[in-house]
């Protein structure tokens, strides 16, 4: 099979003129010469019904994925029915910045291989003990150690769900010879052991690579086929593997129109886990992935801004904007103590309205208020940092190498914050701190568990003024004004095109890729900043059926 | 299945031999290497015995802010027969350990100091730029990351021919323990050229996992037990086999990016399946499989506070006491089995977020002891907590016979620390943790003629210079690491 991508840009190479299905409208491709596939027996790559437009344009990169641990964990859930999340423990840590799936940061180590093959050691050991799950995931009863044909209907299965694809009937053959140890050991389920321990190291089970099938005259673009579109749809929608009846569409050849995309894609939205991922999503995006503060108080700030984006994305499907705009948060007793907020008893979350507290929507949140803390308090600096960086997408230049990040600022007489940071200002160090600190300055009122004060912590003389500005924008006061600033001036939802884009394709944009984010952020707009449709014409926009080769 | 049966026949075969070889033997002074044949090649000294290459790390400076002592580590003797100061305390166990111990002082790196960052410095900004120079010469860069191949991996490339593992990273330290942000290089201390990039090998930290890798093709002593492991163990490689075939299948049908990615794995997967062809170390002298760890000790929570009074004593820490003695046992035995030559130990990660209550019983990690009320005294103590396990590994080491001498005689072992104590150029503060001023480090063995047992003053000198000279004495001529050069010929007899 070395020689599978030059037979198929031989016998494949299988377009249909452009008709109309760009989706990047004002681009008129050029329409290429046509024909149809009629190759379905190849089921690894299955290319059938795939139109190939040779004038696609925003064609994005995509390189050999390797799962993160979280997703290794998801995918281990949804295969074996395996709970237990070993991979946090043993797979490398992945690189956060914010999001935790840059494949560009990945390299396979000594530690990484082991970790792989001890992880699938174990994973097989538990499914082996547990002999209910073993037989769901087996399938049948075998009449003996040597039964092939339930073993074959094992492999095909179990290996249709681990590497995402139908296997080849060479690879099937493959795995089926480990059947030998079965024979010798007396035990069908010993060879069932080593079919599982093998797949889990497969390439395609840890990495997710696509190939797909080349345009002709675009040296380095390919059209993805159906199973590798099943994959790019679930690991994004649902940070896991797809389930049968997704692989069921690819094999029948039902992913290739953007039709049967959206319809997959809408279905999948429908799932839990697609709210558990868009949940943490917005969790990395805005840095509450994890709350550095005691469980009960960390759990319940990230259950209130969990309710938050359900609620607008999913529940009421409203104007994603509203994230930054509703009026009440869903907490308890124990939050409405916590924030100071005013509202009947009730011990379990519901919604209470913020009324004049100044508060709005997920930057009043405890859980965002708490991310960019420093020197045991909330800092300007960081905060202004946090917004520039995810709620703007803009960069900031580190601090030169002479500046110990460490030291905490200080004024010589007054031990008032704002009068410390005001040294920054004054120095060379003020060009940058300027686009930072002045934000930050206007959430000072907001301490860093998010509750409100009026003064500094622990000196009361220097009373907290709370205003701030967005150097060039605009002056607010409070995370409700802020929210409100960044979505008047047209900032913040373009911003979130590009944190998905990051989040969909595991890599910065290049400046390539600028054409198709302003594409995906006027249908954002056009159709009312609904996050979900953000999300269908993302991945039934031509370019998502496509790769750019690294 | 044919062909994996017929191997599967073949390699009993072989094993029996070994075993049955290794019986007839007396105690040897000639050892084998991991292919059962006597060491012959020329990376040994004239005694033909291999030679070791380790560093370890700790991620703290030598003393606290504001405290006018920069340390309780560097000895007030010069020369032989040096006193032991609070940090280095341990070292006067296993009948003085330290006589076997080089402390070498006087050490600094230097610093941007408000212009540019010098060849073989740091960026004035300490957290992590002490990092880049410390373990590969190189000045600290842009990025959190080491910029150049580091001492081991360089080392490795030279010595390691033949052995199972070309190197062992491994962590003690289980966990970063910060609740927020992530330890963006922090972890790391081991890397190697991958083309034009210098990429990190993350170390190892699960006991567990580490010592099924060393130990899991032992041969069992039990003849009953021997069909069966065998039997297993031939599993374990048709599985792998399987693996390794799918990615010779795929990655010629990739581009060149995903090539690239792929073939590093395969490259490990091949190393791996090279680690689990070769024939066990025969299991005579000091070789041996060490006493099973067990299953690996819980990850600790994570710390919401550094220090103070919502300092929660049971967060930040994983038995590490245990995680750090179970790694010396087995980079220790890895040695005497001749399964690997280079190694790498981090015993705390840099800033080290760990928590120090269980050995100080104080409320703070060990970072922030050294921003803390505790001073150079605190300081000294969480040194002294690294030193206690350093000490043990020497002592077994020491006390492990090879040839006419000991293992120790064919080591070079380094232990490196974060930073020193002294001046901070970003603040100007004099008595600052934040310091490569005034740093010291360990030299043990007498690899090459390293003469132990020393306080060596090597003023001006970079750590670099200590690395380089423990190169030097398993063999591997060089005068340089990245941009740092020379040896310090103090450190070696006359």
């Amino acid at each position: 099979m070395r020689n599978l991508v030059a037979v198929l840009s031989l016998t494949l190479i299988c377009m249909v003129g452009c008709d109309g299905r760009l989706d990047l409208g004002e681009a008129k491709a050029p329409a290429g010469p046509s024909n149809q596939s009629n190759n379905a027996n190849n089921t690894n790559t299955n290319n059938t019904n795939i139109e190939i437009n040779t004038g696609v344009i925003g064609v994005a990169f995509s390189g050999a994925r390797r799962l993160s641990r979280d997703e290794y964990d998801n995918t281990l859930r949804d295969l074996l029915e395996d709970g237990t999340r070993p991979g946090a423990l043993l797979l490398p840590e992945d690189s956060v910045d914010p999001f935790d799936n840059d494949y560009r940061t990945q390299y396979a180590s000594m530690t990484l291989i082991e970790a792989v093959e001890a992880l699938a050691d174990s994973a097989s050991e538990r499914l082996l003990a547990d002999t209910a799950r073993r037989d769901r995931i087996v399938g049948c009863s075998p009449r003996g150690p040597d039964d092939a044909v339930c073993m074959r209907r094992f492999i095909e299965t179990f290996g249709r769900r681990a590497m995402r694809r139908a296997l080849r009937p060479v690879e099937v053959e493959r795995f089926l010879a480990l059947q030998s140890f079965a024979v010798e050991d007396n035990n069908f389920y010993s060879a069932v052991d080593l079919v599982v321990r093998a797949m889990l190291q497969q390439p395609e089970f840890l990495y997710r690579v696509e190939r797909g099938i080349a345009v002709e005259g675009r040296p380095g673009v390919f059209r993805l086929n159906h199973w590798e579109m099943a994959s790019r749809l679930s690991y994004l929608l649902w940070g896991t593997k797809p389930d049968d009846w997704v692989l069921d569409l690819a094999s029948e050849a039902k992913l290739g129109t953007s039709e049967e995309i959206r319809a997959a894609a809408t279905r999948m939205l429908e799932d839990p886990r697609a709210v558990a991922r868009v949940e943490r999503f917005h969790a990395m995006w805005l840095g509450y992935h994890q709350i550095p503060h005691p469980t009960e108080l960390a759990t319940a700030l990230r259950a209130e801004s969990d309710a938050l984006v359900r609620r607008v994305i999913f529940e009421e499907k409203r104007s994603w904007l509203d994230l930054f705009r509703v009026e009440e948060t869903f907490v308890g007793d124990y939050l409405v103590e916590h924030y100071g907020l005013s509202a009947p008893s009730a011990p379990a979350p519901r919604w209470v309205a913020y009324g004049d507290s100044g508060r709005r929507g997920i930057l009043s949140h405890g859980s965002f208020l708490s991310v960019a803390a420093k020197f045991d308090d909330t800092s300007p600096t960081q905060r202004g940092l946090l917004i520039r960086n995810r709620l703007m997408c803009e960069e900031i230049e580190p601090p030169p190498p002479t500046v110990d990040v460490d030291q905490q600022p200080h004024h010589e007489t007054s031990p008032c914050k704002a009068d410390a940071y005001a040294g920054y200002m004054q120095s060379g160090c003020g060009s940058c701190h300027g686009q930072m600190d002045p934000i930050g300055f206007g959430l000072e009122n907001y301490d860093r568990a998010g509750r409100y004060r009026a003064h500094d912590n622990g000196y009361p003389e220097c009373a907290i003024e709370g205003s701030g500005e967005l150097i060039g924008i605009g002056g607010f006061k409070g995370p409700a004004e802020l929210g409100q600033v960044l979505i008047d001036n047209d900032v913040v939802d373009r911003c979130l095109v590009t944190q998905v884009f990051r989040f969909a394709m595991g890599q910065r944009e290049t400046k390539d890729d600028e054409a198709l984010i302003d594409a995906l952020h006027k249908k954002f707009r056009d159709k009312g900043y609904l996050f979900d449709e953000l999300l269908l014409d993302f991945v039934t926009m031509e370019s998502f059926s496509y790769r750019m080769e690294e | 299945m044919q062909r994996l049966r017929n191997f599967k026949m073949s390699r009993r075969s072989v094993l029996k031999g070994i075993a049955g070889a290794a019986l007839g033997l007396p105690m040897l002074d000639v050892m084998l290497n991991g292919h059962g044949e006597a060491f012959a090649d020329t990376h040994h000294n004239s005694s033909g015995l291999p030679q070791r290459f380790l560093v370890c790390f700790g991620g703290q400076s030598l003393g606290c802010d504001g405290d006018r002592v920069h340390n309780m580590y560097v000895p007030e003797r010069v020369g032989a027969d040096y006193d032991l100061k609070t940090a280095l305390v341990p070292l006067g166990l296993y009948n003085n350990i330290k006589d076997e111990v080089t402390v070498v002082s006087g050490l600094r790196i230097a610093t941007a100091n408000g212009g540019a960052i010098p060849s073989g410095g740091r960026s004035d900004d300490f957290h992590i730029s002490s990092l880049s120079p410390l373990f590969s010469g190189v000045r600290s860069g842009a990025g959190s990351t080491v910029q150049g191949i580091t001492s081991d991996q360089i080392v490795a490339d030279q010595i390691a021919d033949g052995t199972t593992f070309r190197s062992l990273n491994y962590r003690a330290q289980a966990s970063w323990y910060l609740t927020v942000s992530a330890p963006y290089g922090r972890d790391l201390m081991s890397y190697r050229q991958d083309g034009n990039r210098v990429v990190a090998q993350p170390g190892t930290v699960s006991p567990r996992l580490a010592y099924n890798s060393l130990f899991s093709n032992f041969s069992s002593p039990d003849p009953s037990e021997l069909d069966r492991r065998n039997f297993l163990l031939a599993g374990r490689k048709s599985v792998i086999d399987l693996v390794r075939q799918s990615y010779e299948e795929l990655i010629p049908q990739l581009g060149a990016a995903d090539r690239h990615r792929l073939n590093q794995h395969l490259h490990e997967i091949r190393d791996l399946e090279r680690r689990i062809q070769a024939i066990p170390p025969a299991q005579i002298g000091a070789c041996a499989q060490t006493e099973d760890p067990g299953e690996d000790p819980a990850i600790g929570g994570n710390q919401t506070v550094v220090s103070g009074n919502d300092f929660d004593t049971s967060a930040g820490y994983s038995s590490e006491d245990d995680r750090a003695r179970i790694f010396c046992d087995l980079i220790y035995m890895a040695f005497a089995c001749d399964m690997t030559r280079v190694g790498t130990l981090m015993f705390t990660m840099a800033q080290s977020h760990m928590s120090a209550y269980p050995f100080l019983g104080e409320s703070f990690d060990i970072h922030e002891v050294g921003h803390s009320r505790l001073g150079t005294k605190g300081v000294s103590d969480v040194i002294a907590w690294h030193m206690k396990h350093f000490a043990y590994l020497l002592a077994k080491m020491r006390d492990t016979n090879e040839g006419s001498g000991n293992m120790l005689d064919n080591s070079a072992v380094v232990f490196l620390h974060e930073g020193g104590h002294g001046l901070d150029p970003a603040t100007g503060n004099q008595y600052s943790s934040h310091s490569t001023e005034n740093m010291a480090c360990l030299i043990a063995g007498r690899a090459g003629g390293l003469a132990p047992g020393r306080h060596v003053v090597a003023e001006g000198k970079h750590p670099a210079n200590v690395l380089i000279s423990a190169m030097n004495a398993v063999g591997v001529q060089t005068d340089t690491l990245g941009e740092v050069s020379g040896a310090i010929p103090g450190l070696f007899g006359a």
